[in-house]
């Protein structure tokens, strides 16, 4: 085998201040072999991916998460700042053999004291002086050349984004590696303190000979943008449109795509079902994997739309803007408004925003951060909202009173959140050092479409991985449970009480008799706490929706089938109240556990975990219970 | 230190950050309090020029071009003297 006779690639990593443009290089140096991490914008983990010099050598490439300096002062720049050092056991071995420090060309005075604190840790650097282009548009007159003699390690003027310095790179970070370079500005002996102030007033003397400002800068265009889009009345308007607006078009234009794959389903199980003989293999087939797999696959246009959506706020800056007007709002339960990106993150999936809870300061805000990020309504729950939200509404209604209801949905999930939160911050009690809201609000920039598809995509395919994995499994498994052990009745509904799911489901009818649903609504929540959009393929195979050739699709034959069903004393089982009932189950219940895992690993306990899951399962029951027992008192 | 006992007389006429009007123009005097480390690695750092864009719960800075948030009690940890 190849890989035990070649020795392992040379690591490099890739360090910088935050918005520095790390993973523009990252993604530019490694190109499509890059692994796209599992969350967009900021990195909070360590990514790696491969590169060749131009002289074909391979070499690792480890982008590390931004941080401001190597004091470690929040769980992300502790990540940065154990693998510069080799790991908690400072491990020569385990430290990059070069260091390529980015940093943004127009921000030399903050950028470069990251820099200097990687080269008094004695490792080769290579400054990419990355966005010159911004730089010099507001009239920084540069001088890299000085920069480099000063600093004595190799500087490469460079702009990403536009693949422009890239080759320049690669050249000085080609073998051998440029030797470690003299940190003069420091002395011997010097306190951190000290060390601090030296490192500022070489920085100062480095500015104004390398790269001379203007003499009072202009305000910008993002200033005059940030004018408006941070006005204290003006700008919430434009935050409840922006979220508004994404809402809708995901409700809206995924309609079209949708319906192609419903087609394209139906047209499957019409072929498959024409060519196989009638049987248990064909049901299989058709109801069991084209049905089951189907019915989740069709979300695949909002999942991406989500992520698209999700990826252009970050890209063009908005996203830090929304954090800043959210840190009133979340100041109010005790959080701030750093909290408000890892939240508004775990609407898409609560994993990547329970790790981007990382750039949290505060380590008590970040428990209870991640605690409530689960009910941020994730993109899963999104395949059960439209199953149940056309059931609210009468079918002709307008995609808009549709959008309003997931929005009031999310609005539920989101509210419970923050009051919970209140709760548990008062709880937890003060921080030992307190911590306050600082943040960067990067330049407004076209968003970089080249790095949003590629995450995208990369989403897109861990869904459908998942479908074609994990749910395919599931539904081949739920397949067998309600098929097996067979009835002689040939009445379906027979054959489905005497099989093994029909079983289960009469075990925990008691259960789940109390929020308004029957045994194959409980099987159906019970299948879903795997993952929560096995939820309608559960409900296809129980309620026996049979695939046909013509373009009605799994979903609406599903819901036509729900609705005519009834219950034994002859009323309609599921009414606008049951629907409701079961909305609010799927708000709040934790359903996914992947997620408690993750929580689990990042609150290194498994109590928090654990805790959590049960919580907010009791929690959805008893929210659920209420609302049906209440609404029937009221005689919905 | 004696250099920083002639930076306090610099700053009898200082006002902290979270004082300063804004849209003027400013230079850092002192930063000093419990986050001073944090605030001078986000580029709040002696003698550098700071422009104070918005006020409020958190204000708005320009230091070097780029602009921070930072809320009113950090503004407080900033002397600042007017350009």
């Amino acid at each position: 085998m190849s890989e035990t006779t070649q020795p392992a690639p040379d690591t490099i990593a890739l360090a910088g201040n935050p918005n520095s443009g790390k993973t523009t290089l990252f993604n530019a140096l490694t190109g499509e072999a890059a692994k796209v991490g599992n969350y967009s914008g900021v990195t909070v983990a360590v990514k790696t991916g491969e590169m060749f010099t131009p002289h074909g050598k391979k070499l690792r490439v480890v982008d590390l998460p931004g941080c401001y300096s190597l004091k470690a002062g929040s769980p992300d720049e502790k990540v940065a700042f154990d693998f510069l050092v080799g790991g908690e056991e400072n491990d020569p071995a385990k430290q990059p053999k070069l260091v390529v420090c980015v940093v943004d060309a127009s921000n030399l005075e903050r950028h470069l004291n990251l820099t200097l604190q990687v080269i008094e840790l004695g490792l080769p650097v290579v400054v990419a002086l990355n966005m010159v282009d911004l730089a010099e548009k507001a009239g920084l007159r540069l001088d890299p050349q000085k920069i480099s003699e000063e600093l004595s390690v190799p500087v490469v003027p460079m702009q990403a984004n536009a693949d422009k310095g890239v080759i320049d790179l690669k050249h000085a970070i080609r073998h051998p590696f440029p030797p470690a370079a003299d940190p003069h500005w420091k002395r011997d002996g010097e306190d951190s303190e000290t060390a601090g102030r030296s490192r500022r007033t070489f920085i100062q003397m480095l500015c104004t000979v390398a790269a001379r400002r203007p003499e009072q800068d202009q305000l910008t265009f993002s200033d005059k943008i940030d004018g408006e889009l941070l006005h204290p009345v003006r700008g919430w308007i434009y935050l409840a449109v922006t979220m508004f607006v994404v809402f809708w078009a995901i409700f809206s234009f995924a309609s079209i795509p949708m319906g192609w794959i419903e087609s394209a389903q139906a047209w499957l199980a019409g072929r498959v079902s024409g060519m196989m003989a009638e049987g248990d293999l064909q049901s299989l087939v058709t109801d069991g994997i084209i049905g089951g797999v189907g019915s989740v696959v069709i979300f695949l246009p909002q999942i991406v739309l989500l992520f698209l959506f999700i990826g252009l706020l970050e890209s063009s800056g908005y996203m830090a803007r929304a954090a800043f007007l959210m840190d009133r709002v979340m100041g109010r339960v005790g959080l701030s408004g750093k909290a408000f990106l890892p939240l508004f993150s775990s609407y898409a999936c609560a994993i990547p925003g329970v790790l981007a809870t990382r750039t949290i300061d505060s380590a008590k805000e970040r428990l209870v951060t991640i605690f409530i990020a689960p009910w941020m309504s994730c993109s899963a729950r999104l395949p059960v909202y439209f199953l149940l939200v056309p059931m609210l509404l009468s079918r002709d209604e307008g995609h808009w009173v549709q959008a309003l209801v997931l929005f009031g949905l999310y609005s539920i999930g989101t509210g419970t959140a923050l009051i919970v939160a209140k709760v548990l911050r008062k709880k937890l009690g003060p921080d030992e050092i307190p911590s306050h809201f600082m943040l960067e609000l990067p330049p407004y920039r076209a968003p970089q479409w080249s790095y949003i598809l590629r995450h995208v995509c990369g989403r897109a395919w861990a869904f459908l991985r998942k479908a074609g994995t994990i749910i395919l499994g599931l539904t081949i498994l739920l397949w067998a449970l309600s098929t097996y052990p067979k009835s002689t009745s040939d009445d379906p509904k027979e054959q489905l009480a005497n099989s093994a799911m029909g079983r289960v489901g009469a075990v925990i009818e008691p259960i789940v008799k109390p929020l308004g649903f029957d045994g194959r609504v409980g099987t159906a929540i019970l299948t879903s706490f795997a993952a929560r959009e096995v939820f309608n393929a559960t409900m296809a195979i129980l309620y026996q929706v049979e695939e046909t050739d013509d373009e009605e699709a799994t979903r609406s034959a599903l819901r036509d089938r729900l609705a005519a069903e009834k219950r034994a004393d002859g009323t309609a089982m599921f009414t606008p109240l049951t629907v409701m009932s079961l909305l609010i189950f799927y708000i709040y219940a934790l359903q996914c556990l992947p997620t408690t895992a993750v929580v689990a690993r990042e609150t290194g306990s498994w109590r928090w975990g654990l805790g959590q899951f049960f919580f907010m399962t009791a929690f959805a029951y008893v929210a659920s219970l209420l609302v049906f027992q209440i609404g029937k008192l009221f005689g919905f | 230190m004696p250099t920083l006992d002639v930076r306090e007389l610099e700053t009898d006429s200082a006002m902290t950050l979270s004082q300063a009007s804004v849209g003027c123009d400013f230079r850092i005097q002192i930063v000093s309090g419990p986050q001073c480390d944090r605030l001078r690695d986000l580029g709040f750092c002696e003698s550098l020029q700071v422009r104070k864009l918005a006020d409020g719960r958190n204000m708005i800075c320009s230091v070097c071009g780029t602009r921070l948030a930072i809320s009113q009690e950090l503004g407080e940890q900033v002397k600042v003297t007017p350009l």
